[in-house]
C-alpha cells in the first residue's frame, strides 16, 4: 500500500469517501485482482479442483491453508478488544476500533477460503440442511459464524454513536444521546465476557479439525488447540500493529509511539510462548523413535520442506523476539513494523508446515501406493508420496480473496469512523 | 421390446451360483476375509472392480500393495527373498473415522454395517480422505476418464467433485451376490459373508486362522480380517 502517498495538511483527518489518485489506484488494483480471482473460481468450477496441484494424498492445500491463517489472524482484534475491557488495560482504546474491523475483515475471508477449496460449492447449504453434530467442520462452522456476528456488532457498536452524531445511515437511525452511549458501554462490558472465549474456542475449533485425527500422526496430538490460539495471537496482533501504523500513516488514527513500543513487547510474549509449544510438540513428537510421529517431524527437519521449517524457526520466531525483546529496539516503530511482517509470514509458513508434513505422505506405505485420481496417458496412476505447490489458478484465487478482504477493509476504513471519538 | 433384466440375472446359472452369498443371519453384518497365503497379486479384483463400478482412469477403489520396497520386487527377510501381497479397498469400520467427520452425513453406516456414500449430498470438503487411515477414499478431481465412450458400469456413475470408495458392491449383495472382487479371484483368496452368523464361512476363517484387521491399534474396528501364510512362498 503506497501508504505515504495521500497528500494531506499534517495532523489533520482525511475527510471521509474523498477518493484521491494513489486511493483510486490501490481501488482499482484490487478490483482487477478480485475480477482476475473470480475468473479463476469460474475456471476451477468449470474444470474442476484438477486444476489444482492437489491430489489424493495432498487433498487439502492453499485455501485450508489460508482458511487457518485467516482464522488466526481474525484472533488479535477481538482479543485485543476484549481483554483490555475484560482486564482494564486502558492503552489499547486509541486502536481497538480498528482491531474489531480487523477481526471481522479476517473471519470473513477465512470463510470465504473455503468456498473454492469444496468441490461443490453449490452445495453449501447442505451445510446448515444436515449438519452431523460429530463433524469437528461443523462446529467449526457454527463458531465462525458466531464469531463473525459478535466481531461485526463490535464494530458497530464501537462505531456507531459517531455515525449518528455524522448522520451516517449505518447508524441505523439510532441516537448519539448520552443515555444510549451509556448503554453501548454496559453492552460492550457484557459482549467481552462472550467475545473472549469465543475467540479462543475459535482457534481450539479449528485446531481439532486436525489435532483430532487418529489417522495423521502429526497432528493427533492436545497440544494443538493450544498452539492454533498461541499462532492466532502472534500472527493477529502483527497484523493489527501493521494496520495501525499504516493507518497512522494516513491520518485515520492517532496514538503514541509508546503504543507500539508496547503492542511489540507483548508480541514478543506471544512469540515466546508459540515457541515454546513448536518445541515441546516437536520434541515430544521425535523423540521416541517410533515411525507414527517421529517420520514426519524427520521429513520436515530434513525434507524438501526443511528450509521452510528453518525459516518458520529462524526469521518467523527467533528473529522477531531477540529485536523486540529490547526495549531500545522496539521503541521504533518502524522495527516493530518489520518485525510483525517477518512473524506474520513465519506463522503462514508454521501453519503451510502443519498442513503439507501432515499429509505428504500416507499411512500404509507400500508401493505403489495411493491412486493419484486423476489420468495422464503413459503415467502411472499411483504414487506413493507428494510434495505438494500450488498451481497457478490456487494463487489467483488466493490473491482475489486477499484482494476482496483489503477492497473490504479500505472501504470500511474510509466510511467507518476509526479515531476514538472522532468525528470525520 | 425385450423386457429389461439385471445384469445378475443375465448371468449364466453357474456363474449366478458361484457368486451367492450363502446362509446368513436374519441381520447380517457384511464383512470380507482376505487370505494374503493365496493372494499371487493378479489385480484382477482391482480391475473388475473398475469396469463393475464404472470407476475412471486414474482412479481405484481397489488396489493391491506390495510388501516391500517396490512393486511386486521381493525382499530380503533373515537370508530368504519373501513376497507377499496386501489387497486393499474400504476397510468399512465399525468405528469409522471417516463417518465421524462428514459434516454432512453424506457417507454413514447402513444397517448392515456398510460404510456407504451418498453422492447427491456430499459437498466435496474431502475431510473423510483426511479421516481415512486407509487412503481408500478417491476424489472425482476433473471430468472422468474413460477407456471407451460409455459408461461401463453396474452402477451410476459419479459426480465430479465429490468423493467415492468401495461399497462391497452394495448392489449386487442386493441380488444375493458376492462383491465382484470376491466372485473374480482366480484364487479363491477373498471370502464375503455375515459376521454375525458364527458359523459363515468368514467367521470360522477368523477364527481358525487368527485374522488381523489393519492398524488395528487406531481402534477403528474393520470389518475386513487379513489372514497370514502359515508358510513362506519359495522364491
Amino acid at each position: 500500500m503506497s501508504a505515504g502517498t495521500i497528500s494531506q495538511p499534517a495532523g489533520e483527518a482525511a475527510p471521509a469517501g474523498r477518493l484521491n489518485r494513489p486511493l483510486l489506484a490501490w481501488l482499482s488494483l484490487l478490483l482487477v485482482l478480485v475480477l482476475v480471482g473470480l475468473a479463476a473460481w469460474g475456471y476451477q468450477m468449470q474444470y474442476g479442483l484438477s486444476v489444482t496441484a492437489l491430489n489424493n494424498v495432498v487433498m487439502w492445500g492453499q485455501y485450508i491453508l489460508f482458511f487457518m491463517f485467516f482464522v488466526g489472524l481474525s484472533a488479535g482484534g477481538l482479543i485485543v478488544a476484549s481483554a483490555g475491557r475484560l482486564f482494564g488495560v486502558t492503552r489499547f482504546k486509541p486502536i481497538v476500533r480498528l482491531a474489531v474491523l480487523e477481526a471481522t475483515v479476517a473471519i470473513m475471508l477465512a470463510a470465504l477460503f473455503l468456498l473454492p477449496d469444496i468441490g461443490r460449492p453449490e452445495r453449501i447449504w447442505h451445510l446448515f440442511r444436515y449438519p452431523n453434530p460429530t463433524s469437528p467442520m461443523i462446529w467449526d462452522i457454527a463458531i465462525v459464524t458466531i464469531y463473525f456476528t459478535l466481531s461485526a456488532l463490535y464494530t458497530w457498536l464501537y462505531t456507531r454513536a459517531d455515525l449518528a452524531r455524522a448522520g451516517s445511515p449505518l447508524a441505523f437511525g439510532t441516537s448519539a444521546s448520552e443515555s444510549s452511549v451509556q448503554r453501548d458501554e454496559r453492552i460492550k462490558g457484557a459482549l467481552a465476557w462472550v467475545a473472549l472465549p469465543a475467540a479462543v474456542l475459535l482457534h481450539s475449533i479449528t485446531a481439532w479439525i486436525f489435532g483430532l485425527q487418529i489417522s495423521r500422526g502429526f497432528w493427533y496430538s492436545a497440544i494443538m488447540a493450544p498452539l492454533f490460539v498461541s499462532s492466532a495471537l502472534v500472527s493477529g496482533l502483527a497484523l493489527v500493529i501493521l494496520l495501525a501504523l499504516i493507518l497512522r500513516r494516513l491520518r485515520r488514527l492517532e496514538f503514541e509511539d509508546d503504543l507500539v513500543a508496547y503492542l511489540g513487547g507483548l508480541l514478543a510474549v506471544f512469540i515466546t510462548v508459540e515457541a515454546f509449544f513448536v518445541f515441546s510438540e516437536t520434541l515430544t513428537a521425535a523423540y521416541p523413535g517410533a515411525a507414527f510421529e517421529s517420520e514426519p517431524i524427520r521429513r520436515m527437519l530434513a525434507g524438501p520442506y526443511a528450509l521452510l521449517f528453518l525459516f518458520e524457526v529462524v526469521a518467523g520466531l527467533l528473529v522477531p523476539f531477540l529485536v523486540l525483546a529490547r526495549r531500545r529496539l522496539r521503541a521504533s516503530p518502524a522495527v516493530v513494523a518489520a518485525m510483525s511482517i517477518l512473524a506474520i509470514i513465519g506463522i503462514l509458513v508454521h501453519r503451510l508446515n502443519i498442513v503439507l508434513n501432515g499429509l505428504s505422505y500416507p499411512l500404509i506405505e507400500f508401493p505403489p501406493g495411493l491412486s493419484i485420481g486423476e489420468y495422464t496417458a503413459g503415467q502411472s496412476s499411483f504414487i506413493t508420496s507428494y510434495w505438494y505447490a500450488p498451481s497457478l489458478v490456487e494463487w489467483l484465487i488466493v490473491l482475489g480473496v486477499l484482494a476482496f478482504g483489503a477492497l473490504v477493509f479500505t472501504l470500511a476504513a474510509l466510511v467507518l469512523p476509526l479515531r476514538e471519538g472522532g468525528v470525520h | 421390446m425385450p423386457e429389461p433384466v439385471s445384469p445378475i440375472e443375465a448371468l449364466p446359472e453357474a456363474s449366478r451360483a458361484y457368486g451367492e452369498i450363502g446362509p446368513h443371519s436374519d441381520r447380517p453384518r457384511w464383512g470380507m476375509v482376505v487370505d494374503q497365503e493365496r493372494c499371487v497379486g493378479c489385480w484382477s479384483c482391482a480391475v473388475i472392480c473398475k469396469s463393475e463400478n464404472d470407476v475412471p482412469l486414474g482412479m481405484w477403489w481397489n488396489r493391491i500393495l506390495s510388501e516391500g520396497e517396490a512393486l511386486d520386487t521381493p525382499t530380503m527377510v533373515g537370508g530368504r527373498h519373501e513376497l507377499q501381497w496386501l489387497p486393499l479397498a474400504c476397510q468399512h469400520c465399525d468405528n469409522a473415522p471417516c463417518v465421524k467427520v462428514c459434516p454432512v452425513s453424506a457417507t454413514y453406516h447402513r444397517d448392515d454395517g456398510i460404510v456407504m456414500m451418498d453422492n447427491e449430498r456430499c459437498i466435496g470438503c474431502r475431510y473423510c480422505m483426511i479421516a481415512c487411515p486407509y487412503g481408500v477414499r478417491v476424489f472425482n478431481w476433473g471430468a472422468p476418464a474413460r477407456p471407451t465412450d460409455f459408461d461401463t458400469g453396474m452402477v451410476a456413475a459419479r459426480p465430479i467433485g465429490t468423493v467415492e470408495k468401495c461399497t462391497f458392491c452394495v448392489h449386487r449383495i442386493t441380488d444375493g451376490q458376492v462383491p465382484s472382487c470376491v466372485w473374480s479371484c482366480p484364487e479363491g483368496a477373498r471370502v464375503f459373508g455375515d459376521l454375525n452368523d458364527p458359523d459363515s464361512r468368514v467367521s470360522t476363517l477368523i477364527r481358525d486362522r487368527e485374522g488381523e484387521r489393519l492398524l488395528e491399534d487406531r481402534g477403528t474396528q474393520p470389518k475386513v480380517y487379513y489372514l497370514a501364510p502359515r508358510r513362506r512362498r519359495n522364491l
